[in-house]
């Protein structure tokens, strides 16, 4: 869930048999021995074995299909810990497998931060536990974000095509109708809302690389790529990109969006007095607004991002996430079975997704294609069928796309260059390349081979 | 002279009784201090050599840790956002600390010249916000300051004033100023008064006598007497001023641009261990921030000292 | 004056003239240290909606503090419940612990003359002026180091050792407890550590108490220790849980929302500070009294 995608492409053969040796551990029981599958036998055992699975996610709504997974498995417990969300998450698991203690079996971790703990060799491959029987069940994009190389890290748990969100009763009192089918009609549309109504048809907050990056993978660039050894690219200099922070700079300079930092109290109130007529965003943004600003349930309309050229049908991703496997763990087969058993059993996937509370935006094709789920109304967007709209965004997401293994220090030096700029409304394309340069430096420091 | 220095000098002065037992050596001392001592050691003493020792290393994300003498060192003295953050703390120091200590001051001796009504209430609500775990107080006064919807913004418009950003570039250190003032005059308060309250009556009443006024008498008598318990006010506000991390940290989603990783130096040095993964260079970072502060302490005992001696 | 006689007289008659205007001036301060207590108490009668609609220094429009209260102690399995007793745990701990070790090594100081009693003492003084936090790091890689982080020792621990705890004892040790007292305990032949037990500690139990609350205080408010130290939520003390909700609402992500969780959290976790203030303000008094006033 939330922000962020990430896919790591299949890389090179080489790499990835490197890989393949590294992931598996040896001996114990319910570990992978030497690079050998799981037998049968293996997991038979292991899930009759009384065992109690820590298990680290921040979404909501998990409780009910744990509870299902130690029904069908009443030997195995599964501890739900709210290790905080994101950057928390992250900063305590790193410190955990830093400690070599307190680490959980099973995480959940943003395709954006898995390459991170790849690169610490924390994560285990479930490749020899089974993880490629799986594949088939999901999309193409969702296991390129788990995949490098061979290896497999984790099972997708959700993901987070971008849409636009808008209030129909704002725009609607400007005389706009329908959501803008490009950027330019973007632009002339805040234009429009913010004169007649003073609302800002979205808000840009300055501290979410994730949401720009989207709007890049949109376009079709590249940014960044990690071979999953030692090679970072680092490419935020190609026309792509230039031509997206150009137009951003356009935007936030013509003042007509709103440039305030997301998920503060005075941000709530905002999208609850009505502000920010509109969000761009991952499909799990809904569930964030409708507590706080459920006194505008009901107002709200989704739509497919606004295309960088007329005709042109392509998606960005903001979040998602996997469940991963540490490699630490001494309940490997179990942890496995259970990531499994959570994000691909039909019932617990559907269950899973269908759960409001859960904000959780499906990975799995039988989810995306049922018509129990795509026809499902929300009542926030006033009926409409709000995951028939994001499901059909998730097509059109490109699937090729990468993040660098320190994209923690990443996201929090984004604020220092690239926040500073649209705060002030700035050239994003200048500060986009400062930002560069500090990832650049830093990757060096940190042994990292870094192109540019 | 400081509070501190005092105790110096009374503990180099052996009380009389003690000096006769001198000949009847015992060892009951040495147990009554060595629990104490056992854990100073291995909680003070250990840990800031471990850090020394960790700071002369670098490790990194892709091939380890390698010694690297004082190079950290070097790096921080040449690391703009440390100094930067250095500065901020100092522009508090100079700010903050005095307003909150004389505001501390006209309290206690406010409610020290008993003519205030209903004292002990006024005393008890200014001591009332030291309860307040500063995360606490941190995210309330995070609800004032939203600069569209926040509470002081409410107060302003409803009264037709343009309400000023608290949370922007210029104000945000301002607004974490205030909420240290907020917690903790009381607690100074409480210091100098309980201080005030332990002054002996006659050298009152011989001032009163003189027909000394209240503000006089506040100023040439009762302010001298307590010059001791202000100066350890002002030690501790020091200290204080350089540990500052709860409000950098829970007013940085409030205001993530503006107070960036290394807005003051210990927010700094906690994001640099933890975020950058740089322990080595953190620790480098936290061992001259607690060097920085003894300097300054000290700086200001020797001053004060010195003026106490002229005056 | 001495620290004994500071903390028993309470001294000279009130008889003199109020002032309106300081009385006035006074109050109207006052306003603004209980104004937040105010806005606390209210908000955590709100639910989110009108949290975020409503005047801050004003009812909602709903009643919802009961409702608050319930998720409050049973979000995330009742981790909320758990953090209090952790607090609780953690403060009486370190609290009780400082306490003894100060008043023992105190006393010690005050009343011994023994080989390195300068330098020692020195050197613990002049550790008041280290900052908790910038050691804390240290100490945590120290801890991390020794694998004792993500325990409740690696927050009671340094919290144990409290320099300015074994200070303040020291100086009221060296006026509050009586020589001849204690020598005549040795001719009748005590032991020392029964003269420190019988009769040190009756003595200095006013001081003690100060401490006891100081230590309370300040563990049960840190943060930064607990944060850096602690990875597992059923470990955390009420700071670091209600900053780590109050994070998830901050951090989006279709995740928690937890703003009137997190305001009436904070309310319950002030209660308990709030009501022993305000029995034992006298303590506050006398005890701080001691530290600053000599000279």
């Amino acid at each position: 869930m939330k922000k962020r995608s990430a896919i790591i492409t299949g890389v090179a053969g080489l790499a990835a048999a490197a890989l393949a040796l590294t992931g598996c551990s040896t001996g114990g029981n319910g570990t992978a021995t030497g690079g050998a599958t799981v037998t049968q036998a293996q997991i038979t055992k292991a899930m009759n074995t009384h065992t109690t699975i820590t298990f680290w996610d921040w979404a909501p709504g998990l409780d009910g299909e744990i509870a299902a997974f130690e029904k069908k498995y009443p030997k195995i417990k599964v501890d739900l810990v709210n290790a905080g969300q994101g950057g928390t998450e992250y900063t305590k698991l790193q410190a955990a497998v830093q400690a070599g203690k307190g680490a959980p079996d099973v995480v959940q971790l943003e395709y954006s931060e898995l390459p991170s703990f790849v690169v610490s060799k924390s994560l285990l491959d479930l490749v020899p536990y089974g993880a490629n029987s799986v594949k088939p069940l999901f999309t193409d994009g969702a296991w390129a974000d788990v995949s490098q190389g061979a290896s497999v890290y984790g099972v997708p748990q959700d993901s987070g095509p971008m849409v636009f969100m808008y209030r129909s009763d704002i725009l609607a009192s400007a005389g706009i109708t329908s959501a803008p089918a490009t950027w330019d009609d973007f632009l002339t549309d805040a234009a429009t809302v913010k004169a007649k109504t003073g609302s800002y048809l979205a808000d840009f907050g300055p501290t979410d690389p994730e949401q720009l990056v989207g709007l890049f993978q949109q376009a079709g660039a590249k940014p960044f790529a990690y071979d999953g050894k030692k090679t970072v690219t680092i490419d935020l200099t190609s026309a792509k990109v230039k031509s997206v922070a150009d137009f951003l700079t356009k935007m936030f300079q013509s003042g007509d969006v709103a440039t305030d930092p997301a998920w503060t109290n005075d941000w709530y109130q905002g999208f609850s007095k009505g502000q920010y007529a509109g969000w761009i965003v991952g499909a799990w943004g809904p569930d964030d607004l409708t507590g706080s600003a459920g006194n505008t349930s009901g107002k709200w309309t989704a739509a497919a991002l606004p295309q960088w050229s007329a005709g042109q049908n392509s998606g960005g991703n903001w979040g998602g996430s996997a469940d991963a496997v540490l490699k630490s763990s001494p309940n490997k087969i179990a942890s496995y079975e259970f990531v499994k058993y959570l994000n691909s059993n039909a019932t617990s996937a559907a269950e899973l997704n269908s759960n409001p509370k859960s904000a959780l935006f499906p990975t799995t094709i039988s989810t995306l294609n049922s018509s129990a789920f795509t026809s499902q109304t929300a009542d926030f967007f006033g009926g409409q069928a709000y995951n028939k709209v994001a499901a059909s965004v998730s097509k059109t997401v490109n699937p090729s796309f990468q993040f660098i293994p320190y994209w923690n220090y990443a996201q929090s030096e984004w604020g220092d260059t690239v926040g500073k700029a649209i705060t002030a409304r700035g050239d994003i394309y200048t500060a986009l390349q400062a930002w560069a340069q500090v990832l650049v430096t830093y990757g060096q420091q940190q042994g990292f081979t870094v192109k540019q | 002279m400081t509070a501190i220095s005092i105790a110096k000098r009374r503990v180099t002065e052996a009380p009389g009784p003690t000096r006769r037992r001198k000949h009847r050596s015992t060892t009951a001392p040495y147990w009554f201090i060595a629990p104490f001592l056992i854990l100073f050691v291995a909680m003070l003493l250990v840990p800031i050599g471990y850090a020394l020792y960790l700071s002369l290393f670098r490790s990194q994300i892709i091939g380890g840790q390698v010694f690297v003498g004082i190079a950290n060192y070097v790096q921080a003295i040449g690391d703009s956002q440390l100094w930067t953050g250095v500065g901020r703390v100092l522009l508090y120091l100079v700010i903050q600390v005095p307003i909150m200590l004389a505001l501390a001051l006209f309290f206690a001796l406010a409610l020290d010249s008993g003519r205030v009504r209903g004292s002990r209430f006024v005393r008890l609500m200014l001591f009332v916000p030291y309860a307040i775990p500063g995360v606490i107080s941190t995210l309330m006064w995070g609800y004032f300051y939203g600069h569209d919807f926040g509470l002081i913004a409410q107060i302003f418009r409803a009264v037709g004033l343009n309400p000023p950003d608290l949370l922007s570039a210029q104000n945000v250190l301002g607004s974490m100023m205030n909420i240290s003032t907020w917690q903790y005059v009381g607690y100074n308060m409480i210091i100098i008064y309980s201080a005030l309250r332990a002054v002996p009556v006659e050298l009152y009443e011989s001032a009163a006598l003189d027909g000394a006024g209240q503000w006089r008498l506040a100023w040439s008598v009762k302010i001298p007497q307590v010059r001791n318990s202000i100066l350890l006010c002002v030690v501790f506000s020091i200290i204080g001023s350089f540990q500052l991390f709860t409000e950098p940290s829970l007013l940085n989603p409030l205001s993530p641009v503006v107070i960036n990783t290394s807005y003051l130096p210990t927010y700094y040095a906690y994001n640099l261990a933890f975020i950058n993964q740089q322990s080595n260079y953190a620790a480098a970072v936290a061992f001259i921030l607690g060097f920085s502060i003894m300097i300054v302490s000290y700086v200001v005992q020797v001053t004060t000292q010195r003026r106490a001696l002229r005056g | 004056m001495t620290a004994a006689g500071i903390a028993k007289s309470q001294r000279r008659p009130r008889k003199d003239r109020k002032s309106t205007i300081l009385t006035v001036a006074l109050w109207t301060c006052c306003i603004y240290f209980i104004a937040p207590f105010v806005w606390l108490v209210l908000a955590s009668t709100k639910n989110d909606t009108d949290l975020f609609n409503t005047f801050g220094l004003w009812v909602g429009k709903t009643f919802a503090f009961f409702g608050n209260l319930g998720t409050v102690f049973s979000f995330e399995n009742g981790s909320f419940g758990l953090w209090l007793l952790n607090s609780a745990f953690y403060a009486v701990a370190s609290a009780v612990g400082a306490v003894i070790l100060a008043t023992l090594a105190g006393y010690a100081f005050a009343k011994y003359r023994f080989a390195g009693r300068r330098a020692i003492f020195s050197v613990v003084l002049g550790a008041i002026m280290i900052p908790g936090t910038a050691l804390a790091l240290p100490t945590y890689f120290l801890f991390a180091n020794l694998n004792i982080t993500n325990t409740p020792w690696a927050v009671i621990l340094p919290s144990v050792v409290n320099p300015f705890a074994l200070y303040l004892i020291m100086v009221y040790a060296q006026d509050a407890v009586d020589e001849s007292l204690v020598e005549a305990a040795r001719l009748d032949g005590a032991s020392e550590f029964r003269i420190f037990w019988q009769i040190a500690v009756r003595l200095l139990a006013p001081v003690m108490v100060t401490v006891l609350l100081l230590a309370l205080v300040s563990t049960w408010n840190n943060y930064f220790l607990p944060l850096i130290m602690l990875n597992q939520s059923t470990l955390y003390p009420v700071t670091v849980g209600l900053a780590q909700w109050a994070a998830s609402s901050n951090a989006g992500g279709g995740a928690r929302v937890l703003f009137s969780t997190v305001i009436t959290g904070s309310f319950i976790s002030i209660l308990p500070l709030i009501v022993s203030f305000l029995y034992l303000q006298r303590y506050w008094q006398s005890g701080l009294s001691t530290g600053g006033v000599k000279g």
